[in-house]
C-alpha cells in the first residue's frame, strides 16, 4: 500500500503582490508517495524551485498549504518549522554548500549534531553513510580538496544523516560533469531501491529526467504535464 | 562543534583575522599600560603624602581641623605613651604647630610653623633626606629653622640667613622670634615646601607658652595593613582626641586614588569602543560573504539561537584571542619599567611637583583591573558581535542559498 508523504494542496506563490506581482507557482495540487524518485523539471522562472523551496519549508506559498506526513508546515511557526526541516527533510544543494572548515565526515556528522544524536551514534552512522556514498576513504578530507561529484557524494550523505522522510534535490548535476553525474544517480537511484529513500529533483538535466520514474513538468507556475515514467532509476 | 566551527572560520582569512587580533592586542596592551601608568602615579602620590606629608595617622583637638589655632593644643605625655604600646606604629612625631608670618628684609610670607623633635620627624618623615643645601638641626644651637626650597627662591632666603616668624602664642598675643636658616629642604610637594618651616618644638614652645604640649601627632605605621587596628587602638586609648587616617587628613589624595578607577575604566573604554568599529566591520564582512553558508544552515535545520551563537562566539574568539597577547606585552612592559621607573623630570618635573607625584613613575597594574580589563573586552565583543549576528539572522534561507 502505497504512503503519501507530501500532500500539496492548492498552493500558490505570489512574488510583489503589491507592486507588480510575479506568480511563481499558480495553483498546484501534488502528491508525492514514500519511494518515488520524481524529477521537478521546466524552463527557467517555470516555478521548479520555488516548489521545492515551499516543500522544503524554506519558503512560504501565498496560498495553499503543504502536509508532510500528516503536519501542515504551513502553519507551523519559524522555530518549529525549523526543527521540522531538520529531522524529516534532507536538502541537496546545487552548489554542494558543505561547510568548508569542517572535514567530510565532520559535514555529516554536524546534521546529527543539531538533532542532539549521542557521539556512539552519531560516529556509527558517519561511518556508514560514507561507506554508503563511497568515500570511507576520504573521511577527513575538507570539501575543498574534493572534486564536485565527491563533495556532492558529501552532501547527499549529510542530506541522509537526519534519517528524513525524503531528500529534496535542487539541480544536484548542475556543477557536474558527465560521470561525476551518473555516479550521483547511480548512488541515489541505489538508495531510492534499497532503502526506499524518497528523492524530488528540480533539475533541468536529462540525465536526471531519464532515470526519474515520474516527471512533472512545470510551465509558468502550473504543472503542465505529470507523467510516471516506464524506466527504472 | 559550534565552538570548533568558530574557530576554524577566524582562519578561513588569515590577514584579516591576524589584524583585528594584533589590534585587539594593542588595544589591550595600551588600556592594561595606561591604567598601570595611573595606578603608578597613584601610588606614587599615596606614597609621597604618607611618607613625606601626612603619615598613616594624625591625632589632634577636635576642634583644631576647624581652626588651627594653637589654643587647641593638648598634653603629649600622655599621648606618647599610648602611641609606644600601639602595636604596628613604627614612628611617630608630636608637633606643635601654628600659623605665622616669616619675613626678612626683603619681605614677608604666610607660612605654618612646624615644631619638631628633629629625631622623631626625622624617623617619621624623613625630613634629613630632603635637605638640599645647608644642613640639618644642629643639636648645639638653637632657634634654627628649615625652609622649603620654593619659599626660598621666592624669598632668597639661603642657609645662614636670620628670618623672623610672628604669630600669636596661647593668650593670643602676637609673638616673634628671630632663627637662622640651617638648611634648605625640598620635597615632591613644591606647594607644601613654599607654606611649612620647621623649628625645634622646644623654641616654639618657649615663644607660645606651650611647654609639654602639642597640637598634632604625626603616625608613622610598619604598614598600610596595620591602619584599621591602630587606628581602633588609638581612638579607643585617647576619647578626647581626634584619631584620623591619611583619607581623612588628606582626601585630595583619597580622590586621586578614587578617580583613578573612574579615569582608567573610561580610558579602557574608548580604547575598545574604537576596537569595536573594527571587530563589527571584520565580523560583518565574515558573515555576509559567507551569506550561502548560512542560508545553508538555516535551511538543515540549525536554530536562530545557535545561528546568533556561532556569530557571537566568532566574535568572541576573535576578540579574546588577542586579549593574553596584549596582557603578556602590558607585562613584560610592567615588570621592566616597575623596577626602572619612567623618569619624566625632562617633560614634567615642575607640573608633577607641583601636584605632590613623584617625577619617577612606577607602573603598577593591580590584579583586579587586569580582571575589570577582561570584562570590557569581553562585553566590547558581545556587543560587536550583536549586529553582525543580527544580520545573519535576517538572512532568508532560499534567497541565502541562492546568493
Amino acid at each position: 500500500m502505497k504512503t503519501t508523504v507530501i500532500d500539496i494542496h492548492n498552493v500558490s506563490k505570489i512574488y510583489n503582490p503589491d507592486t507588480i506581482p510575479v506568480h511563481a507557482v499558480n495553483g498546484v495540487h501534488l502528491h508525492i508517495e514514500r519511494g518515488e524518485f520524481t524529477a521537478l523539471v521546466g524552463p527557467s522562472g517555470s516555478g521548479k524551485t520555488t516548489l521545492l523551496n515551499i516543500i522544503g519549508g524554506l519558503d512560504v506559498p501565498t496560498e495553499g498549504k503543504v502536509v508532510i506526513n500528516d503536519t501542515d508546515i504551513t502553519a507551523l511557526s519559524p522555530n518549529r518549522l525549523i526543527q521540522f526541516r531538520l529531522h524529516n527533510i534532507g536538502f541537496v544543494f546545487q552548489s554542494f554548500n558543505l561547510i568548508p572548515v569542517l572535514t567530510a565526515s565532520e559535514n555529516v556528522e554536524f546534521i546529527m549534531l543539531l538533532q542532539g544524536a549521542p557521539k556512539a551514534e552519531r560516529e556509527r552512522r558517519v561511518k556508514e553513510l560514507m561507506h554508503a556514498v563511497g568515500l570511507s576513504d576520504k573521511m577527513d578530507v575538507r570539501p575543498a580538496q574534493l572534486s564536485g561529484g565527491q563533495q556532492q557524494r558529501v552532501a547527499v550523505a549529510r542530506a541522509l544523516a537526519s534519517k528524513p522522510q525524503f531528500i529534496l534535490a535542487d539541480e544536484p548535476t548542475a556543477n557536474l560533469d558527465s560521470q561525476s553525474a551518473t555516479n550521483l544517480l547511480d548512488m541515489m537511484a541505489q538508495l531510492n531501491r534499497e532503502e526506499g529513500m524518497t528523492f524530488i529533483f528540480s533539475t533541468h538535466d536529462a540525465r536526471v529526467i531519464e532515470r526519474a520514474r515520474r516527471v512533472i513538468t512545470l510551465v509558468d507556475g502550473r504543472i503542465a504535464s505529470d507523467t510516471a515514467s516506464v524506466s527504472v532509476a | 562543534m559550534l565552538i570548533i566551527i568558530a574557530w576554524r572560520n577566524l582562519w578561513r582569512h588569515r590577514t584579516r583575522s591576524l589584524a583585528i587580533i594584533t589590534s585587539v592586542a594593542l588595544g589591550v596592551w595600551a588600556g592594561a599600560f595606561i591604567v598601570s601608568l595611573y595606578y603608578g602615579m597613584g601610588n606614587e602620590r599615596v606614597r609621597i603624602a604618607i611618607e613625606q606629608e601626612v603619615s598613616h595617622i594624625q591625632v589632634h583637638h577636635p576642634k583644631f581641623r576647624d581652626d588651627h589655632d594653637v589654643v587647641f593644643n593638648f598634653a603629649l605625655d600622655s599621648l606618647e605613651a599610648a602611641l609606644r604600646h600601639t602595636p604596628g606604629v613604627k614612628a611617630f612625631s608630636l608637633r606643635t604647630t601654628v600659623q605665622g608670618m616669616l619675613a626678612n628684609a626683603s619681605g614677608s610670607n604666610g607660612v605654618q610653623v612646624n615644631g619638631v623633635d628633629p629625631d622623631a620627624e626625622d624617623k617619621t618623615r624623613g625630613l634629613k633626606n630632603f635637605i638640599i643645601n645647608g644642613g640639618y638641626f644642629e643639636a648645639e644651637k638653637k632657634h634654627q629653622v628649615l625652609v622649603g626650597k620654593k619659599l626660598a627662591d621666592k624669598m632668597k632666603l639661603a642657609p645662614g640667613n636670620k628670618i623672623v616668624l610672628t604669630f600669636q602664642d596661647i593668650e593670643q598675643n602676637i609673638t616673634s622670634g628671630a632663627f637662622r636658616i640651617a638648611g634648605i629642604y625640598e620635597t615632591a610637594n613644591a606647594p607644601l615646601d613654599e607654606r611649612n618651616v620647621y623649628v625645634r618644638r622646644g623654641d616654639l614652645d618657649e615663644l607660645l607658652d606651650t611647654p609639654g604640649r602639642g597640637t598634632e601627632a604625626a603616625v608613622l605605621l610598619t604598614d598600610e595593613s596595620e591602619l584599621p587596628a591602630a587606628m581602633a587602638a588609638l581612638t579607643r586609648q585617647l576619647p578626647g582626641l581626634e584619631v584620623q587616617d591619611w583619607r581623612a587628613i588628606s582626601p585630595e589624595t583619597a580622590l586621586v586614588m578614587s578617580s583613578l578607577d573612574i579615569s582608567s575604566f573610561i580610558i579602557i573604554a574608548i580604547i575598545l569602543i574604537a576596537l569595536a568599529f573594527g571587530i563589527v566591520n571584520t565580523m560583518l564582512m565574515a558573515v555576509l560573504e559567507r551569506t550561502r553558508e548560512i542560508g545553508m544552515l538555516m535551511a538543515v535545520g540549525m536554530t536562530k539561537l545557535r545561528l546568533f551563537g556561532m556569530v557571537v562566539l566568532e566574535t568572541l574568539l576573535l576578540t579574546l584571542t588577542g586579549c593574553p597577547i596584549g596582557f603578556g606585552l602590558a607585562w613584560l612592559a610592567n615588570s621592566w619599567l616597575s623596577k626602572k621607573g619612567i623618569d619624566l623630570s625632562a617633560i614634567a618635573e615642575n607640573l608633577l611637583k607641583g601636584f605632590g607625584y613623584g617625577v619617577v613613575i612606577y607602573p603598577d597594574l593591580p590584579g583586579d583591573k587586569v580582571c575589570q580589563i577582561i570584562q570590557i573586552v569581553f562585553v566590547t565583543a558581545l556587543l560587536a558581535s550583536v549586529f553582525p549576528a543580527w544580520k545573519a539572522l535576517k538572512m532568508r534561507p532560499a534567497e541565502a542559498i541562492r546568493h
